[in-house]
């Protein structure tokens, strides 16, 4: 069975938000709306010895996530393939899984007044894309692909590189991984 | 939530379009249907970008009908400024501005009619075809800062820029003043690709950049100092023995002279210069002279320090002969101009521009490098050798304050009109005092532009510009590659909107020049330019759809048979060319345009040292400032100061500041980061605010933030060479703002 995932390249990101841009503008985000910033660590340091990094965020698509347990009316799932994203038509914004989710990875969108996420732009995946993060990324910082195919690339990267999920002491068991 | 478009639904179309929002113009996959722009990606198979987009090029239907967009020709009805509009049909709007133009031209003559375009964002042989055949020699871009000089100065030496680096087989490549990382994202891939296969990278940057945190090596130098570094490096690779003999002996002309020259110039006499110490300057000139073959990108900054450019570049260019990077496979190839198609100059009809005409070109009598004094002599050494000259327009320009002081000063002679394409001088003009002092004056002003700009605003007429996915674009290094990428469009214009070429040939055909434009379309045209690589195509789209790209096979070191295109056949260390017309032939030292050594008084009352002009995203140069999807990121503008030297100004991250030099002063918001030297401060480019109020006498805010404000475009601060004038190494000072530079953006 698949399970989607994103490896980060912080190696290879130069923070230009491109990413950014793309999600907000594809899938006409309201303005207050990103579901995947581009955060600045740096320069860091006194002049001249520095170091700049870039972490690109989006939602972890957990194995344990805490935003579906909460969600009082099944509005929050998780498919088999690892996406975790709202049904519009469930979601009364109570606003639960906002307070539960430890990556900041859902808004209250003030448009529909439900909960709006990143869904690993699952439409496009059915007609064979790849999500607009990280089909735009100039630098393929982003790599997305099937963690249970170990042939896939990001399995590669994975076993290749040394990785890190963010806030895995909390047992949410990410999908996103980060090569630093 | 995400949106999704079905793409696979019947009647939709892709198009092999190209992003417009820079010149790297990445290539586009549109979805079309019913001449409707359903959704655009990056194409995958396109060679530079590999299916990457950054923001804006992300935001090409924001930008496509957005409701700021000027849709219809406008003529003016009230007074200047003052934003009263009368639209009218496109062809009212030729015949009048062609009626206008051709009265100025007999009561003043042709040169009395300027144009002024922007970065390389229009099909500028056809203004040239235009303005040769009109008969002034008076059309000029912001070239000046932009590459241009660079080329000349390069090709005087060695017979052809190098512009074209075999960077897949370099080990060590040179980021001169450049930062892709935040400017040229399909580049910047690229290198992060070939770094993890060794390439070694050295970053020549007084900010500590995106690129800069990438690189092996960063040499974080005084702005402006570039000369110091370059004459030390040329002393280096001498006096340590690390130029390359055989080359040198064989195919350069003038080393003993070289060598004699810089002598002096040693790390620990270029180190107080350039703020950086004798053993980083020792170990960055080894590095890129022991790992070859090697690269030096060209970047704006170097044609943008004002004073020491000219001398900067011709010190720069001989760093590539010493080491024999020049060529060879994995150096910087010069494959001269493209022997398969028609090139850009072969559309620009110059050799109808009359002699006396060539003469009366504005800045010629002072900076002869991109004027027709330089312009011509190595056209002439050109066309001997490849057969072919560089492009005119953009190599060969009226030098820009010159004429916004001829506007105001009738000195040589009177400039009547002035027809502005694809540029908001008010923005990105130096000096802007200046600028907006001969915009107000000029008698007659034209702006073609997307959009209502402060420059559009002071215009008699306003032609709407068709822009990305509604032009088919050819991308060929302002014409003087001998490659090329072609991409279509991917609608007809909207509303009235009309291609740049369709305006010159239009005011062409209205002033009677009809014989000389056989091409209805830009794609009649650009197929008449591609038809000879004979690859079966009927038209330009099928070209684009069949064949797109042109890259002919590589052929190295053709110096071994040919030699090089100069006087004496050899690389010329010693330049004939640049003596010829009265410059040295070996590059002199001269400081900053504004500098604690030579101007103490100055840097007592201005001691901080100001870069400015530099790429951020995800504007570029002044625009996108409209498109809330891109603004929000960067709602206001920026400078970057050290914590240090804010501290010690009461400054905190995020205060509005004063930023002032000798020419005037500027309001940004203060970003405190240690990526810059405590001596120095960095301003972000062409702010404006088209959300304000667009009337006179503010026009949109468009000094209030503008750094254009603080530049300088005296003829002592220009380079001699190429008149280039100064945006870096500036004196300045910083203090904080009332707080009424508190208030919010609306």
């Amino acid at each position: 069975m698949t399970r989607y995932a994103m490896v980060m390249d912080t190696r290879r990101c130069i923070g230009c938000q491109s990413c950014t841009v793309a999600c907000k503008i594809h899938n006409e985000l309201p303005i207050d709306i990103v579901y995947n910033p581009v955060t600045t660590i740096g320069p860091t340091g006194t002049f001249p010895d520095l170091t700049l990094s870039f972490l690109p965020l989006i939602c972890m698509h957990c194995g344990n996530p805490p935003c579906v347990d909460v969600c009082p009316t099944t509005a929050s799932v998780q498919r088999e393939d690892g996406i975790v994203h709202v049904v519009d038509s469930k979601c009364v914004g109570c606003l639960s899984c906002i307070m539960a989710c430890p990556y900041g990875a859902r808004q209250h969108n003030h448009e529909t007044g439900t909960v709006s996420k990143c869904d690993f732009c699952k439409d496009r995946l059915e007609q064979g894309k790849l999500p607009h993060c990280v089909a735009t990324c100039h630098q393929k910082a982003r790599i997305f692909g099937d963690l249970h195919d170990p042939e896939s690339e990001v399995s590669k990267l994975i076993k290749n590189n040394r990785t890190v999920q963010l806030l895995g002491e909390l047992n949410t068991d990410p999908s996103v991984f980060y090569i630093y | 939530m995400s949106k999704s478009v079905d793409l696979n639904q019947e009647g939709v179309q892709v198009k092999k379009s190209a992003c417009y929002f820079c010149h790297q113009n990445c290539g586009v996959l549109a979805y079309v249907k019913d001449n409707k722009v359903l959704a655009i990606e990056g194409d995958p198979e396109f060679p530079t970008n590999q299916g990457g987009l950054c923001s804006r090029g992300n935001s090409a239907l924001r930008h496509l009908d957005h409701p700021d967009r000027i849709n219809y020709p406008l003529k003016r009805i009230g007074k200047r400024g003052e934003g009263k509009w009368e639209r009218i049909p496109w062809q009212q709007a030729i015949d009048e501005i062609a009626a206008r133009l051709a009265d100025i031209k007999s009561e003043f003559g042709a040169e009395a009619v300027a144009t002024a375009g922007g970065t390389q964002r229009t099909d500028d042989w056809a203004r040239r075809r235009f303005m040769n055949l009109f008969g002034s020699p008076n059309g000029f871009h912001n070239a000046h800062l932009c590459w241009i000089p660079t080329f000349m100065i390069e090709t005087a030496i060695y017979g052809w820029c190098p512009f074209d680096l075999d960077i897949a087989n370099s080990r060590c490549l040179v980021l001169w003043g450049q930062n892709p990382g935040a400017s040229g994202m399909p580049e910047m891939h690229h290198i992060v690709d070939l770094q993890q296969k060794g390439l070694k990278v050295i970053v020549i940057d007084p900010r500590f950049t995106e690129t800069a945190s990438k690189a092996d090596m960063w040499l974080p130098l005084r702005p402006g100092s570039d000369l110091a570094l370059a004459l030390a490096w040329l002393h280096v690779i001498i006096y340590s023995g690390l130029f390359d003999q055989e080359y040198v002996e064989t195919y350069c002309e003038g080393f003993e002279a070289l060598a004699e020259h810089v002598a002096d110039f040693s790390p620990e006499w270029a180190a107080p210069l350039t703020w950086l110490t004798p053993d980083q300057i020792r170990d960055s000139a080894v590095m890129y002279a022991s790992n070859k073959p090697g690269n030096i990108q060209w970047g704006t900054s170097v044609d943008q320090i004002g004073r020491p450019a000219g001398a900067t570049m011709h010190a720069r260019a001989l760093l590539r002969a010493l080491t024999g990077n020049l060529d060879v496979p994995g150096a910087d190839l010069l494959t001269g101009p493209s022997q398969e198609f028609i090139t850009d100059e072969e559309m620009e009809a110059n050799d109808t521009l009359p002699e006396e005409q060539k003469t009366k070109q504005i800045g010629s009598d002072r900076f002869k490098m991109v004027t027709w004094p330089g312009y011509g002599r190595i056209a002439e050494l050109s066309k001997a050798f490849w057969g072919k000259a560089p492009t005119a327009e953009w190599m060969c320009e009226a030098h820009p304050p010159s004429v916004f002081r001829a506007i105001l000063t009738e000195k040589p002679y009177p400039v009547k009109a002035l027809l502005v394409s694809a540029t908001n001088p008010i923005s990105s003009y130096g000096e802007t005092k200046l600028v907006m002092e001969a915009l107000q004056k000029v008698d007659f002003m034209i702006t073609s532009d997307y959009w209502m700009t402060p420059t559009a605003m002071l215009s008699d007429y306003v032609i709407p510009a068709a822009g990305a996915l509604e032009r088919p674009t050819i991308t060929s290094s302002y014409g003087c590659a001998d490659f090329l990428l072609a991409s279509q469009r991917a609608i007809q214009p909207m509303y009235e909107r009309h291609n740049d070429y369709n305006f010159w040939r239009d005011l062409g055909v209205a002033l009677g020049q009809q014989e000389h434009w056989p091409w209805e379309t830009v794609e009649d045209a650009y197929f008449h330019k591609i038809e000879a690589l004979g690859s079966g195509a009927k038209n330009y789209d099928q070209f684009v759809e069949n064949v797109r790209f042109h890259f002919p096979e590589r052929e190295y070191s053709k110096f071994k048979e040919r030699g090089f295109a100069t006087p004496s056949g050899k690389v010329e260390l010693y330049s004939s060319v640049l003596e010829g017309l009265g410059y040295p032939p070996l590059p002199q030292y001269v400081g900053p345009t504004e500098n604690e050594i030579d101007h103490p008084e100055l840097a007592e009352k201005y001691p901080l040292v100001l870069t400015t002009g530099g790429g951020f995203m995800p504007f570029h140069h002044s625009e996108h400032f409209q498109i809330k999807s891109l603004r929000y990121l960067r709602h206001e503008p920026y400078m970057d100061i050290n914590p240090a030297t804010a501290a010690s100004l009461s400054i905190n991250d995020g205060d509005w500041v004063w930023i002032e030099t000798a020419r005037g002063r500027i309001r940004q918001k203060a970003n405190l980061t240690n990526g810059i030297d405590p001596r120095v401060v960095f301003t972000q480019r062409g702010w404006w605010y088209p959300e304000r109020d667009m009337t006179s006498p503010g026009l949109g805010g468009c000094t209030e933030s503008n750094a254009n404000v603080l530049t300088t475009t005296a003829d002592k601060d220009c380079d001699p060479y190429s008149g280039a004038w100064a945006n870096r190494g500036l004196l300045c000072r910083v203090y904080k703002a009332d707080p009424l530079g508190d208030k919010e953006v609306s």
